[in-house]
Formats: C-alpha cells, sequence, structure tokens
C-alpha cells in the first residue's frame, strides 16, 4: 500500500508546485501582502522591545536621580556634615539598566575676589569642589556660554550666569575663588592666602542654584576650604526602568550604613509616570496596528483566495475529495506564509535596525526571538486567510463551469 | 453607461467588492489610528511631563547672590530682594495664559520652633532652628478677567505627598465657647503642614498645634501658633521644613504682600536652533514667530515683561530633558504611524492588483467589443476610486473610534477627530488603489482580446 502512498504526495507536491508557479504576476501580490505584514510584525515587535530600554536612557537628560548625604547635614561639625571621598568607590558602578555616572562633590560658602589693577571686591558664593568634565555630563540641560581667558596660572572655573553676571561687570584681570575675608587679600600677591586663581571662566545657565555658584576642581576646592578627602554630596544618575531605579537604591541603602540615599523624587516620579504613559502608549499603538495589519493582509489574501472557485471546481469534478482539494491550498497559503514571512521578517529586522538608528541614534540590537515568532505569525495568518476557502466545499463543479456565481 | 457599467460590477458581485473593500478599510484604520495618536501625543504627553514640576522660577532681578546648598539658603535673614505678590494675578494675562498651569510664590524665612504642644498637653524637646516655607497650597487667585484661578504648591511639585491634608490658604473663623456670654466667632490659627524628618524628630502628628517664632528684620520676635493638618514628604530638603500659607508667614515675618521665587509650570514645545536664539537679535518677523511658538523661553520672555523687576529663568535641567525625550517619542511614534502605512498600503495594493488581474476575460471581452485600452483603464480606475472612498470611509471612523479608545486609556482623554487625517486617509486609499491596480491594468492595456476568450 506504500507504492500509491508515495505517488500521492508526490502528485499532492507537484500540483501544490503548480499552483504556485502557474501565475507569477498572482504570487508576486501575494508575497508583497504577506512580506508587507510580516516585515511590520518584525519590525514593531522588535523596535518595541528596544525602544522601552532606549527611553529610560533617554531619561538620563534630567541629570542625576540618587543623592547621597550625610545623615544630617546641617548640624553637627564639619566632619559630621561632610563624607570621605573613598565611599565614591564604594558604589556599584553598574546598575540593571546600565552605567551608573558618579558625581562626587564638595560644598562650602567661600568668596569669590575680583581683581583688576590695584583694586578688589569680593562677593560670598558657594564654592563647589567637582570633576569638572562631569558637570557638563551631569548638567546635560544647561546652556553653555562663552569663556574668558584670564592671566596666571591655576585652574578653569565654571561660574553660575548669576555670579558671571557679577564678575563681568568690571574687566577683571583675576577671578580668585577663596575663603570668607579674614585677612586682606593683596592683588597679584598669593601669599598667605592659599587660594588658585581660574586662568579661565565659563558661563553657564542652570535655572536652578547652581546658577549662582563657582565650581572648581575637586581637590583645589578640598585644600581651599581645608577639608583634604571630604565630600558633601554623591550625585549619581542611575539608568534603568523604575523598577530597577528603586532596586539599585534599596542595594545601595544597605550597602551604604553611614550615609543616605535618597531619589530626587521630582525625577524618580515623574519619570516612573511618564515611563508609564510611554510604554502603554507604545504596546496600544503596537497591538492595534499589528492586529489590523493582520486583518488587513488576511483579506487581502482572502480576496486572491476566492479566485480559486474554478480550481476547485475543476478538482471536484475529476474526483478529488474536498478534504484533500482543501489540503492542496492550505498547504499552498502556508508555503507563501512560510516564503513571506521569512523573506518579509528579513526586511524588518533590517528596517528596525536603520528605524532605530534613525530615532535613537543607536541601532537596535536585532532580537532573534522576533524573527521566528513574525514568521510564524505570518504562516497563522496566510492559512487562516484561506480558510473562507471551505466554503467552496459546497460548490457544485456543475455550475462553476456553466460560469454561474 | 459608463455609470452602469460601474454599477453592475458592484451589484453582481458584491462579496468580492466586498472583500477588497474590507482590506481597503482595515488598512486605512490603521492609517487613521497611527497618524491621530501621533498627532495627538505631543500635547498629551507634554502635559504628563508637568509632573516633573515647575519649569520657569521668577527671581528678584535686583537680588543679592543665594549662597543655597541643598535647598538651604545660608543668607543672613534680611539680605536679598523681594517681590510683590500683588502683581501675580498678572501672569495669567500674558499670552501664553493658557498653557501656563500652575504657579506658587515662596516664601522661606529662618524660624525657630520653641516647643512643641502635644495633643495631650505635655512638653517637650528644646528650641530648634528650622526653615519656615510660606506658600500657596490650592490659592484661589481672582484673575483680572474676573475670573478665578486655582493654584498652589501642590500643583507645580506634585511629587510633595501629604499624609492628611494640605492647610487652607485662607483663614476663616472658629466658634469659641465663652461660658458667661455663649460663645462668639474668633479668627482660628492658621494650618500648616510639618515635614516628615521634622516631624519624626519632634514626634509631631496631624491634629497637633505647633508654635513657631520669627525675629523680623526689626529684630522684634513674633510667635504664631498653628494646628497641623498633615505631614509632608518631599524627599528633598522640605522634609525638614515647616510649610504655612503664604499670607500667616508674610505676617509673621513682617513682611506684608512679599514673596521671594515663583515656581511657574507651563506647557511647552521643545525648543529646536530657533528657539535658542537671543531674542534681541531677532527680526520684527522673526520675534513675532518666536514669541508666538510656546517655546519654553518665549513664555519667560512674557512673564518677564508682565512682572517688571523679576529675572525669569528656565529651569534647564526639566525643560531640557522634557524637550529630548519628548522629541525621541514623537519620532518613534512617527516611525511606527509611517510602518503601519506601509504595510496597509502594500496590502491594500496587492488587494486592489488582485482584483484586477481576475477580470482578465472581462476585460478581454470589451476590448473585442471596440472599448480601447483608455476606456477599460479609466473604468476600472472609477471602480477602484469608488472603493477607495468607502473603504477610506469606513476605515476612518473604525480608525478614530480606536484611536479614542487608545487615547482614553492611556491618557484619559480622547484625541479629536481631525479633517487633516480624514483628507489624508482618503488621498492615501486613492492613491494606494490607484497604484495598486496600475500595474495590472498596464499589463490589460496589452492583452489581446483573442488568446483571452479562447481562455488560453
Amino acid at each position: 500500500m506504500s507504492a500509491p502512498g508515495t505517488g500521492n504526495r508526490a502528485m499532492f507536491w507537484r500540483i501544490v508546485r503548480r499552483l504556485l508557479g502557474a501565475n507569477r504576476g498572482r504570487l508576486f501580490v501575494i508575497l508583497l501582502a504577506l512580506g508587507a505584514g510580516a516585515a511590520v510584525t518584525a519590525a514593531l515587535l522588535n523596535l518595541q522591545v528596544d525602544a522601552k530600554r532606549r527611553i529610560t536612557t533617554e531619561f538620563r537628560a534630567f541629570g542625576p536621580n540618587v543623592l547621597i548625604t550625610p545623615f544630617d547635614r546641617t548640624q553637627g561639625s564639619a566632619r559630621e556634615s561632610t563624607l570621605p571621598t573613598a565611599l565614591a568607590d564604594r558604589i556599584p558602578p553598574e546598575s540593571e539598566g546600565g552605567h551608573v555616572a558618579i558625581s562626587p562633590s564638595l560644598y562650602f560658602i567661600g568668596a569669590v575676589y575680583f581683581s583688576r589693577a590695584r583694586s578688589v571686591s569680593h562677593v560670598p558664593a558657594v564654592i563647589v569642589g567637582t570633576d569638572l568634565s562631569q558637570v557638563r555630563q551631569f548638567g546635560a540641560g544647561w546652556q553653555w556660554k562663552k569663556t574668558l581667558q584670564l592671566e596666571g596660572s591655576g585652574h578653569p572655573c565654571l561660574l553660575g550666569t548669576k555670579l558671571y553676571r557679577e564678575a563681568s561687570s568690571g574687566k577683571w584681570d583675576h577671578v580668585v575663588p577663596g575663603r570668607s575675608p579674614k585677612s586682606p587679600y593683596t592683588p597679584g600677591v598669593m601669599t598667605g592666602f592659599d587660594a588658585i586663581p581660574c586662568t579661565e571662566i565659563t558661563e553657564f545657565s542652570s535655572g536652578g542654584p547652581e546658577d549662582s555658584q563657582i565650581f572648581l576642581p575637586l581637590h583645589d576646592a578640598q585644600s581651599l576650604s581645608l577639608m583634604g578627602g571630604r565630600i558633601s554630596i554623591l550625585q549619581l544618575n542611575v539608568p534603568g526602568t523604575p523598577k530597577q531605579v528603586d532596586a539599585y537604591i534599596a542595594a545601595l541603602q544597605q550597602q551604604l550604613q553611614g550615609a543616605e540615599v535618597r531619589p530626587i523624587r521630582q525625577f524618580t516620579e515623574g519619570e516612573a509616570k511618564i515611563y508609564d504613559r510611554i510604554s502603554g502608549l507604545l504596546t496600544a499603538t503596537v497591538v492595534i496596528v499589528l492586529l489590523l495589519t493582520g486583518l488587513c493582509v488576511m483579506a487581502a489574501m482572502t480576496n486572491v483566495a476566492m479566485e480559486r472557485r474554478n480550481d476547485v471546481g475543476l478538482m471536484k469534478a475529476i474526483g478529488g475529495a474536498t478534504r484533500r482539494v482543501l489540503r492542496l491550498f492550505m498547504m499552498e497559503a502556508a508555503l507563501l506564509g512560510l516564503a513571506g514571512g521569512v523573506i518579509g521578517g528579513a526586511a524588518g529586522i533590517f528596517l528596525s535596525v536603520w528605524l532605530g538608528k534613525q530615532v535613537f541614534g543607536v541601532a537596535a540590537e536585532p532580537r532573534l526571538i522576533v524573527y521566528p515568532v513574525s514568521v510564524a505569525l505570518t504562516t497563522i495568518v496566510a492559512i487562516l486567510s484561506a480558510y473562507p476557502l471551505r466554503r467552496l466545499a459546497s460548490v457544485r463543479p456543475a455550475s462553476v463551469f456553466r460560469g454561474e456565481a | 453607461m459608463f455609470l452602469r457599467l460601474v454599477a453592475d460590477s458592484f451589484t453582481r458581485r458584491p462579496r468580492r467588492k466586498v472583500l477588497t473593500a474590507a482590506a481597503l478599510s482595515l488598512g486605512m484604520a490603521v492609517v487613521t489610528a497611527a497618524l491621530s495618536v501621533s498627532l495627538d501625543v505631543g500635547d498629551r504627553l507634554a502635559s504628563e511631563f508637568r509632573s516633573l514640576g515647575a519649569n520657569l522660577v521668577v527671581t528678584p532681578e535686583a537680588d543679592s547672590l543665594p549662597l543655597e546648598i541643598g535647598g538651604v539658603d545660608y543668607r543672613p535673614g534680611n539680605a536679598g530682594a523681594y517681590l510683590p505678590e500683588a502683581d501675580l494675578p498678572k501672569i495669567k494675562t500674558v499670552f501664553w495664559h493658557n498653557n501656563i498651569i500652575a504657579f506658587a510664590p515662596v516664601l522661606e524665612v529662618s524660624a525657630a520652633l520653641p516647643r512643641v504642644t502635644y495633643g495631650d498637653g505635655q512638653r517637650s524637646d528644646p528650641e530648634l532652628q528650622i526653615p519656615l516655607i510660606g506658600t500657596w497650597a490650592a490659592n484661589r487667585v481672582p484673575l483680572p478677567d474676573g475670573g478665578v484661578f486655582v493654584t498652589g504648591i501642590a500643583k507645580t511639585n506634585p511629587w510633595f505627598h501629604v499624609a492628611g491634608k494640605w492647610f487652607s490658604d485662607e483663614g476663616h473663623l472658629e466658634r469659641v465657647e465663652m461660658p458667661p456670654m455663649g460663645h462668639s466667632y474668633l479668627p482660628a490659627p492658621p494650618e500648616c503642614v510639618v515635614g516628615e524628618k521634622l516631624a519624626a524628630r519632634r514626634n509631631i502628628k496631624a491634629g497637633d498645634q505647633v508654635v513657631v517664632g520669627v525675629t523680623t528684620a526689626g529684630s522684634s520676635q513674633n510667635m504664631q501658633q498653628c494646628d497641623v493638618t498633615g505631614i509632608l514628604s518631599s524627599g528633598g530638603p522640605e522634609d525638614d521644613a515647616l510649610l504655612m500659607p503664604l499670607a500667616s508667614v508674610q505676617e509673621l515675618a513682617d513682611r506684608p504682600d512679599q514673596y521671594r521665587k515663583l515656581y511657574v509650570s507651563a506647557l511647552t514645545k521643545p525648543e529646536d536652533e530657533f528657539a535658542r536664539r537671543d531674542p534681541r537679535t531677532m527680526k520684527p518677523d522673526e520675534f513675532e514667530r518666536w514669541s508666538c511658538s510656546p517655546y519654553v523661553s518665549s513664555i519667560a520672555y512674557s512673564i518677564g515683561k508682565v512682572l517688571p523687576g523679576t529675572d525669569v529663568r528656565v529651569i534647564r535641567r526639566v525643560a531640557e530633558g522634557e524637550g529630548t525625550v519628548l522629541r525621541r517619542v514623537r519620532a518613534l511614534l512617527w516611525m511606527v504611524t509611517l510602518l503601519a502605512l506601509l504595510a496597509a498600503a502594500l496590502a491594500v495594493g496587492a488587494s486592489s492588483a488582485a482584483s484586477v488581474m481576475e477580470r482578465r476575460t472581462e476585460i478581454g471581452l470589451m476590448k473585442a467589443l471596440g472599448a480601447g485600452s483608455g476606456t477599460v483603464g479609466f473604468l476600472l480606475a472609477a471602480e477602484q476610486l469608488l472603493l477607495a472612498f468607502v473603504g477610506g470611509g469606513i476605515g476612518y471612523s473604525l480608525g478614530t473610534i480606536l484611536a479614542r479608545l487608545v487615547g482614553q486609556k492611556i491618557f484619559g482623554v480622547a484625541p479629536a477627530p481631525s479633517l487633516l487625517v480624514l483628507v489624508a486617509v482618503l488621498a492615501l486609499a486613492a492613491g494606494v488603489t490607484l497604484l495598486g491596480s496600475a500595474i495590472p491594468l498596464r499589463r490589460a492595456s496589452r492583452y489581446e482580446p483573442a488568446p483571452i476568450l479562447r481562455g488560453e
């Protein structure tokens, strides 16, 4: 009994091959519809997985979201109200969401001295010692304005816009951050006054309290304030979803017993809300688009499949059992779906890589799982859209040949 | 005759046409839903971003440099300049007044907590220096146009959580029993909210009463008792402070009608290169365009105009971060829309191509009867266009409903149906069906009628 079986199977595949190859234009049209569906499915799935992660990276633009401070900043001695610089090394540099940026700073109230020729003036100001290259990274949104070169050797200084306005009112030769005035400062003479003049001053605007502060390299600020090896605050920029950030903070609180770890709620809460909205929006849009695209491809396919009335009629007329005839067409549909899915899915993944690059500047990492999923989905849609052919089971061959509707 | 042919083609094989129309409607529904959501999302997300709080801060222009570390100002109590509270309603008269969704003035002074009287009358701790913040919780501001605008710190700083309730900004009268005479109504002590760390340190609970003392610029000591209505948790320096209605703090500090800092929360458009230019260097028409766009800088400029003597600054961290994220999300949604458009167009095109291809016989017959390729093409194009408009119309309604569902579910506000989207969808539907049928039609024009009619 095996011989007729193999013969049947060979015939089956031969018919399928012929069905597919009979009309090139038709084949192209079907593959186009199915391939488009598969491409969009693959691209959207890939983009959706990637975009949520990228959005959390974009939140870096809001700057630091976690602060580490001494338990009581306002009361107690200088030692109690500061932290050791070495604390920064105990912070895990990676969170689940990516690399954590850490910026230690020392704050103290001192004065900024401006001098020209023999005249000197000073304003009390908050002096911040920190890593100057990191200031630009942490203050991503700040407006950076002009830089003014000054005489003398020392370190570069960053001046908040309000302080800069004070400084730029006269054409100063020297801008020198120092301690609050007790001993008089003589222009050009630094003895008895351990201050290092600014070699250049750069103006910036943040809209926050930084606008009236001056930033120096951490080490210089520590020696100026006689607080070597101490810092007032550690600012962290922790990337990740709200859950990942919370988990990181909780772990850090466990680890650093001597300091207070707290989120900047303005940003952590705001980001959490916005993240929920964006990911909800993205998911909803993607689901709707996928669903409708699937239905749309299905309707187009059904339209094509219905053309097969004549073929069904003929096969039935020469004695094909309804089930076998249907199996033929289902197989044709499945093969088309598979081919459309394989081609379209690959196209979609490349499309999403390119789109990711357009939107985020970084190519989306293709997720391999997306590929089989979109191929499977396309095949299912193709088979489902051939399903209305089942109704042709009731077709009477004679009426088809007579050309009746 | 032409119309009869078109009508015939629809009535004789309705099922076929229904299928093509279904593909079209579904495709156009995708496009409509995606387009409506993308067009609307900027405004919706902009208001979501207000959960980050104020994006503008107003300070006196003539102020001395603040010595602020960790949210605490270390200037001597009487240093610095102040602004008049009476000017505040003018903010809602600027061109972009509808974009200003909240503002809150703040007057912060250093105060002393001499002692706390607990509910059960026990005495407690020694004196404690604390920041006393006077602000509005949800104040009713009468506007120049006769309306009332309710605003305050609860709106500008939405991450402030109060266990209990916020203080009321207006004083009220309290019934006081006076045994010999019956009773009388006297002004009740103001209400206040205590930061959670301060509350923990002094064991203060909602319902307690707190006495606070302030040394004024004139070196006199003012004392005031207040009813604690809630415990504030902010995650910031406010957790160590006592918050009272602005009017009470003004009275305590002897600074009637004055405040020091104003936070403004405004809906803005992300800044581009043009927005960052200095308005003083712009030509008149450029300035016009700049001030007619809700950039955060142009809103700051217009607030500066109505509040003389102020320095209005953009809180860069909030504004720029918002701009970056918003731009990305918008681009992302446009990409999704584009993809949806692509898929819909290809599927619809394929469907209409198929519907033309199956009509080989019909085309052959028409040509045999003497119809030129142009006439045949015109007839089929008319049919496809009719389908496109019907399918596009149905798809638009379906897509609008879907967009409403998404908008309602995610933002609580449905996007308004837009005529622009309808026009775009109809144009796209017509374009795609015509393009889809153009290729098989061009082939059809090359058909020889005889072999087709012979069934070859």
